[in-house]
């Protein structure tokens, strides 16, 4: 009996810490939400953070869509990830799927040698590649962009899909080679199927990635018209600095497609995360 | 013999285009700020071959940058501190059986989606003196006082911490959580029988057992420290009057508002440093299994 009332104890405990922790966790969105909705008068008239205004100001969001040029920004992030997100994964396949099954010399070393782009600070790279874009006529591009994307994706893709890929066991390939396969069509056919789970949790994370990226971002584009959900958020900062409603509108739009993709993906990230890093 | 050879080029070719694509954006742009480092250089004028007079201009006569190396490892020393004992103490809870376990763990990850620049402007409308969340909420329970988080010099670095903690915590919950999900539940079973507790078996068994997951959380914690601009740069860019100044935002700020290109790739240059000394260790941890 003592430790029955002793589990429900803990269980209630439990429940309160984490309703507590997750009030806490809600605030800046909290924040962010009720700060949207007010228009610039109303923070004149000394409107509380925690009232609502009499009218809510949906002018603020249809002013960052358009005047705030967030529509554009946002066709812009997603052109850059529609290229980076496939064509890198595809890249990152394709030698992941050398280092594991494909008969070269020094994998172990290669391995290591793409790890180390992973920790290294993105700015040791940022000097050189403004000047070579400058030459080649790169910057304000979006090729330019996702190229360097890519460049700074293998690494992680490569640990993640060499993982899975170590995982098949060998004798596949064998029958596949029996049956008359021939490099290509088994990578294409026999491996790239069998690591699906993995590309699909890869997919996501780096679509986030990509489209949250703002350093490289910022040195590449600086035309109005290119830029990055990021980098124009900025931008936005900068040209409206103070009226804290229509910014926070503009925020709350340029997060809106990254939660609905966590939203309906959410198993890819607690599930698929946990499992590539057990891999 | 003959076919072998041609099996084998026929093998790179699936490793060329990550190759070409991973030394034309990594590799040679390092070894490239390395060699400008070497040099007096405003980005257009020319160069002029100073040595490695750069770094020890930095080390010796220049406080910014010290204050940034110092930055970076009260960050170090915070997220190690901080981060991971919230991580750890969530992930804990959350690998608990209940009901509603699956929604906690989304929620508490979800900033993690959200973009460092985002976050930064939220959090830069919570800090605001006047009218923020923070000191409306205090004047809302009778408390009256208003502080000014982010341009305190003195306060500003743990402001900007709390903002990156908010969004960076949901990370090493989950290698947290994958790590308790590694743990055998018959050795804990069997560490009840032996007449351990709760406590004692949490430290005497769940933790060591997690070691490698320890590894790579404390390695990623290391890195993304030594790492992180984003959030530094949307909500103070190194200021007050450089009291949050991180060696990314000081490379930044040197390069591309001062025009100092040789010292600015001197301190990418010293980043790199620094992130070896971290990361060959953990190299060698992961590539072990090999």
């Amino acid at each position: 009996m003592q430790g029955k009332q002793k589990k429900i104890f803990n269980k209630t405990a439990l429940y309160v810490i984490l309703a507590l922790l997750a009030l806490v966790w809600i605030v800046p969105v909290f924040t962010l939400v009720v700060t949207a909705l007010k228009s610039k008068q109303d923070f004149y008239s000394g409107i509380g953070l925690f009232q609502l205004p009499e009218n809510i100001a949906w002018g603020n969001f249809i002013n960052a869509f358009t005047k705030g040029r967030l529509f554009t920004y946002m066709k812009n992030d997603l052109i850059v990830s529609g290229f980076k997100v496939p064509l890198g994964i595809l890249v990152e396949a394709l030698a992941a799927y050398a280092l594991t099954r494909l008969n070269i010399k020094h994998k172990t070393g290669i391995f290591i040698f793409f790890l180390i782009g992973m920790m290294l600070p993105m700015q040791a790279a940022l000097v050189p590649i403004n000047i070579i874009y400058s030459k080649l006529n790169l910057l304000n591009t979006y090729f330019g962009l996702f190229y360097v994307y890519i460049g700074f994706g293998i690494s992680f893709g490569i640990l993640i899909l060499r993982g899975f890929m170590k995982g098949i066991p060998k004798d596949i390939d064998e029958a596949a080679y029996l049956d008359g396969c021939n490099k290509w069509q088994m990578f294409l056919h026999v491996i790239l199927p069998i690591v699906k789970p993995a590309i699909a949790t890869l997919f996501i994370t780096d679509f986030l990635s990509t489209w949250n990226e703002y350093l490289l971002a910022s040195v590449i584009i600086n035309d109005n018209a290119m830029k990055t959900v990021p980098v124009g958020l900025m931008t936005f900062v900068g040209e409206h600095g103070t009226d804290y409603g229509y910014l926070c509108a503009g925020v709350l739009i340029a997060i809106i497609p990254v939660m609905i993709v966590y939203l309906f993906f959410q198993r890819y990230f607690v599930e698929g995360m946990a499992g590539a890093v057990k891999s | 013999m003959k076919k072998r050879v041609k099996t084998n080029i026929g093998s790179y070719i699936f490793l060329m285009p990550a190759l070409i694509i991973y030394l034309s954006v990594i590799v040679f742009p390092v070894f490239y700020s390395l060699y400008i480092s070497l040099f007096k250089w405003n980005g257009i004028g020319d160069m002029e071959f100073v040595g490695l007079n750069n770094y020890i201009n930095l080390f010796v006569s220049d406080p910014i940058f010290i204050t940034a190396l110092k930055n970076n490892i009260i960050w170090i020393v915070l997220t190690l501190v901080v981060t991971m004992t919230i991580a750890l103490a969530l992930a804990v809870m959350l690998n608990k059986q209940f009901k509603g376990r699956t929604f906690f763990r989304g929620f508490f990850y979800f900033p993690c989606v959200i973009a460092p620049i985002a976050v930064s402007i939220i959090w830069r409308w919570i800090y605001n003196p006047s009218v923020g969340f923070i000191n409306e909420f205090a004047s809302l329970l009778g408390l009256d006082f208003s502080q000014s988080w982010l341009s305190d010099p003195k306060v500003s670095i743990y402001a900007v911490f709390v903002a990156a903690l908010w969004q960076a915590v949901g990370q090493p919950m989950i290698l947290f959580l994958a790590g308790l999900q590694g743990v055998s539940t018959e050795v804990l079973e069997a560490a009840v029988i032996d007449g351990a507790n709760g406590r004692k078996k949490f430290f005497k068994i769940t933790i060591p057992l997690m070691k490698e997951t320890f590894v790579i959380v404390i390695a990623t914690l290391i890195v993304a420290a030594m790492k992180v601009f984003d959030v530094v740069q949307g909500l103070t860019g190194g200021g007050p009057n450089n009291a949050t100044q991180m060696l990314s935002t000081y490379m930044y700020s040197q390069t591309f508002t001062y025009n100092n290109v040789g010292i600015g790739t001197a301190i990418s240059c010293i980043m790199v440093i620094i992130m070896m000394l971290v990361i060959v260790p953990y190299v060698s941890f992961t590539a072990k299994d090999d």
